[in-house]
């Protein structure tokens, strides 16, 4: 009904047509059709969970941070422990990198996680039995994860662990200045809260066999890590004084006395080393690591170096041992320069030492940080690719019924996210082998940087993480990195472009010069007309974040 | 806020189902200004695109009372209109004439000459997609310099440069003067609700960029105009009292040829016309700026 002015005596000011146009329907004119469909962001991509980034992106923006865990948690039971350790896949692909600084998803991860500490899962995570009975063995990132997947999908989990206590090397490995243990023991008991059964002190081989297992489960996850040291031909190492980095941390944080010497020497670049070498700097020792390549071919995630770097710790790049000096016991250590030659299998630069490079270093203890491969001698029938589990494309091994994911299969491994996406793909690919249920269907394509509509948008700094000062850090194992604050995690989340994914912003709907867009409800932002819609295409054109899609009309279906 | 936030008001006056091209500007500045302009408005529209855009007789679009009027006409009738109301005691009632740039800058010129010095209360709008796009395409003053027509063909392109019709307007010292862009809603619609504050004569000239008149993509209507404010080819300010200049939107400048590249009518066009354009562009925002300057 078009509006008629009326006078004060109720007649039409003058004649005026009431009829209106909505008898024409121009969707005829239409040869290309608008939709809105989300596309996949690359951080989602990039993360080897595919954590639904933006998606709980919004939830925080809200200020429902019940809300943003809980879409975390499709994918990944440990955001607690990610947003502290986790090397950031997502973040080196983020399209906001582009533009100015990529956003920081990892410190919005553990805000997330730190808004729910007091919070347990919903109700609708324990789902009624499926019948299935699984055994995992190993109560790492990735045992924890399929433990995780399994349980919310009905089925009986029971987790064998060796160890007195489960999380293998977050509780193990990596230190508690990094990863405080209350935050760690919230997520396993959560896990735990499922129904989830871990039996530690159980060792495979020893306490258990993988027969036995085979026997009274439906299948067998193994999820056993990477922990023997890698054997090195350096002499002098069977001094006293020369060990395992990974021994070392694994006594101190399992609060064994240590005592270590007042010069300590690390040889490594990986997470170990720069974790042993500033849990030796905590204890009081003065710290020198040696890695035979160069700072950028280091490993260990970026920010640990740094922060090592700040703590004062020595950082001899581009030097390898030669020999380890000493009678009984180290006293020194004698090493060369190097120089980087051709890419080697890694793809990384071969070191090529420097002939009259050589120099010694005064130091009472060597620890040897380069690489950890799994134990495997007790399970003689698996088979291998040399020094890790095979497994095919659904993480089976040769062995009926047997999988295998982490750090003991091959595949990506060393961080603790491809882990916790191992174990889960692992875990959906059991219940597709005994119950049919299929993973899901195909993504959606992938927004590129040059998809993003940049006229909207305003330049904006990255927010710097609070942390200890280093003074205060170096002198105990309390926590460095802080939580952001709720109002810069809230500036931070608005930063994000949200690529592919509608924050219902309604520049489609104001744009569009035939009404043809409207508000929707039960959750659908928007629907379009298609009585209507012409499809000129601005609406698409201008969402600035590819949440729409246009497509020829007659390769539609509906 | 990184992402712009764009709002404008939620009540919709103006309908579905006219017959403007896919992705006309004019429709979408019509939409807004009737957002703010609200049910109790009054609509003239001279032969122009909207007139057809608007709906065969008797159906109409807009949703408020329309009245059809001759081309040259469009000042004066919104005047009468304006008279009558008076006469009949409707104070409240918002009088807006609705023209294309012939209707404005050319045929209609003399009575809206006349409305602006006698400072009529009313509010002129000049929706300018810069031809007689209705009868197919002929050059008007309002016609860049180097555009192709129908009437100014690529061997002999448009030879003269647009007219000023701000200027035109200033120098009839009316109360209030925008320029305004469909690329920009918010803006738009705040020189709306000014205009809608104020009595006496308004005038808001909006670029409205026509796909088949332009020869360019539905799609990227939008994205055209807001190129023409960025590269100052359009650039958005007021004029308060035909001498008060302020400048509403200020971002950051691209070149000229951003905005010419993505139209069929500028496709002809030399390196050396482009800077020709890029050289009076630059002058006429460095006079914009000087008149900002000496404003307050
Ligand atoms: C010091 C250190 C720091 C690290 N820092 C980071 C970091 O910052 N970021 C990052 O992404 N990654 C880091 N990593 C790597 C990461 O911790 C591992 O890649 C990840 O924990 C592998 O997970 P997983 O579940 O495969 O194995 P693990 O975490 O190693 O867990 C395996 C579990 O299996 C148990 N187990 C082994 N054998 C048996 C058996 N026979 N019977 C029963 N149980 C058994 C173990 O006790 C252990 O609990 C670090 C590693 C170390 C050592
Ligand atoms: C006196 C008169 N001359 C010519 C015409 C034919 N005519 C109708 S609309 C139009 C062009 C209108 O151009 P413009 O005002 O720029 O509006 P547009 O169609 O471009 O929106 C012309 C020439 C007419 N209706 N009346
Ligand atoms: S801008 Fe946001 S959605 Fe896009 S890649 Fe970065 S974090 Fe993901
Ligand atoms: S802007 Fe409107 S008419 Fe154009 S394609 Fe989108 S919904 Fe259709
Ligand atoms: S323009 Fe805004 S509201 Fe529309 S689809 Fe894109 S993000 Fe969603
Ligand atoms: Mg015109």
């Amino acid at each position: 009904m078009g509006h008629v002015l009326i006078d004060q005596e109720g007649k039409p000011v003058f004649a005026a047509s009431t009829g209106r146009m909505e008898w024409n329907h121009t969707g005829s004119w239409r040869y290309m059709r608008p939709r809105y469909e989300n596309k996949l962001p690359p951080c989602t991509q990039g993360c080897p969970t595919h954590e639904k980034i933006p998606q709980y992106f919004a939830q925080v923006k809200r200020g429902d941070y019940r809300g943003a865990w809980e879409i975390i948690l499709e994918d990944n039971p440990l955001p607690g422990v990610c947003g502290r350790v986790c090397y950031h896949p997502c973040e080196d692909v983020c399209n906001r990198g582009e533009f100015d600084e990529r956003i920081a998803i990892n410190a919005l991860e553990r805000f997330v996680a730190d808004q729910n500490l007091d919070r347990r899962y919903p109700a609708s995570f324990r789902q009624p039995s499926n019948g299935v009975n699984i055994a995992i063995v190993g109560s790492g990132p990735a045992g924890l994860s399929a433990a995780y997947q399994l349980a919310r999908r009905g089925t009986a989990v029971t987790i064998f662990e060796a160890a007195a206590e489960p999380g293998g090397m977050l509780r193990l490995g990596i230190p508690e200045y990094r990863l405080p243990r209350h935050i760690l023991d919230k997520e396993i008991h959560d896990i735990q809260s499922l129904g989830v059964e871990i039996r530690t002190g159980q060792r495979l081989g020893t306490d258990i066999t993988l027969e036995d297992l085979q026997n009274r489960f439906d299948a067998v996850i193994l999820a056993l890590g990477a922990y023997r040291g890698r054997a090195v031909d350096l002499p002098g190492r069977h001094l006293k004084g020369v060990r395992s980095a990974l021994d070392f941390l694994r006594e101190l944080n399992t609060h064994q006395p240590v005592d270590l010497p007042e010069r300590v020497t690390v040889i490594g670049g990986g997470n170990t080393a720069i974790d042993a070498a500033r849990s030796a700097r905590r204890l009081g020792a003065d710290v020198t690591i040696l890695y035979r390549r160069s700072r950028t071919e280091m490993p260990a995630v970026r920010e640990e170096i740094e922060a090592a770097l700040e703590e004062g710790i020595d950082l001899k790049e581009c030097c390898t041992p030669v020999e380890v000096l000493g009678d009984e016991s180290v006293r020194g250590l004698r090493w060369i320069k190097t120089r980087l030659g051709e890419p080697d299998d890694s793809g990384r630069r071969r070191p090529i030492p420097i002939p009259g490079s050589e120099a010694v270093l005064e130091t009472g203890a060597v620890l040897l940080a380069i690489g950890e491969l799994p134990e495997l001698e007790s399970l003689p029938a698996l088979g291998t690719t040399g020094s890790r589990i095979a497994v095919n494309d659904h993480y089976q091994t040769n062995l009926e019924g047997v999988y295998a994911c982490g750090d003991v299969a091959d595949g990506p491994v060393g961080t603790v996210v491809d882990a916790i996406a191992t174990g889960k793909a692992t875990a959906l690919a059991v219940l597709h082998s005994l119950l049919d249920q299929k993973p899901a269907a195909n993504q959606p394509p992938v927004v590129t940087y040059d998809q993003i509509n940049l006229d909207y948008f305003r330049h904006q700094s990255r927010p710097a993480l609070p942390h200890l000062d280093v003074r205060d850090a170096v002198q105990s194992f309390t926590e460095v990195n802080q939580t952001l604050s709720p109002d810069t995690a809230e500036q931070e989340a608005v930063r994000c472009f949200s690529c592919g994914t509608c924050i219902e912003c309604d520049l489609c709907l104001i744009y569009c010069p035939d009404v043809a867009i409207t508000r929707g409800s039960n959750g659908v932002p928007y629907v379009i007309n298609y009585d209507f819609c012409k499809g000129c295409g601005v609406c698409v054109e201008e969402c600035p974040r590819e949440a729409m899609t246009f497509e020829e009309e007659l390769s539609c279906t509906n | 806020m990184s992402q712009i936030p764009v709002s404008v008001p939620a009540q919709e006056i103006m309908g579905s189902g006219h017959v403007a091209c896919p992705g006309c500007g004019a429709a979408m500045a019509m939409r807004n200004a009737l957002k703010v302009l609200g049910p109790k408005t009054v609509v003239v529209i001279p032969a122009c695109c909207w007139s057809v855009i608007d709906g065969p007789t008797p159906h109409s679009v807009v949703g408020v009372p329309v009245i059809h009027t001759a081309f040259e006409t469009a000042a004066i009738t919104a005047t009468g209109v304006r008279a009558g109301l008076r006469a009949r005691g409707e104070e409240d009632v918002n009088v807006m004439a609705w023209a294309g740039d012939g209707g404005t800058f050319d045929i209609g010129f003399q009575s809206l000459s006349g409305a602006a010095e006698r400072n009529e209360d009313i509010i002129y709008v000049c929706y300018d997609n810069e031809a007689y796009m209705n009868t197919g395409i002929q050059r008007s003053s309002a016609t860049p310099w180097g555009a192709w027509t129908t009437t100014t063909p690529v061997n002999n392109p448009k030879s003269r440069p647009k007219k000023n019709i701000v200027d035109a307007l200033a120098a009839h010292h009316i109360p209030y003067i925008a320029t305004a862009s469909v690329a920009y809603p918010e803006d738009l619609v705040k020189k709306f609700e000014r205009a809608k504050s104020i009595r006496g004569m308004r005038f808001i000239h909006i670029l409205s960029p026509c796909p088949p008149g332009w020869k360019s993509v539905p799609e990227q209507s939008i994205r055209i105009s807001r190129l023409a404010v960025k590269s100052r080819v359009f650039p958005l300010f007021e004029v308060l009292d035909g001498w008060k200049y302020r400048l509403t939107q200020d971002p950051e400048p691209v070149p000229v040829n951003e905005y010419l590249r993505l139209q069929g009518r500028f496709r002809h066009l030399t390196p050396e016309a482009i800077d020709q354009i890029q050289q009076d562009v630059d002058s006429r925002w460095n006079q914009l700026q000087q008149r900002i300057a000496s404003s307050f």
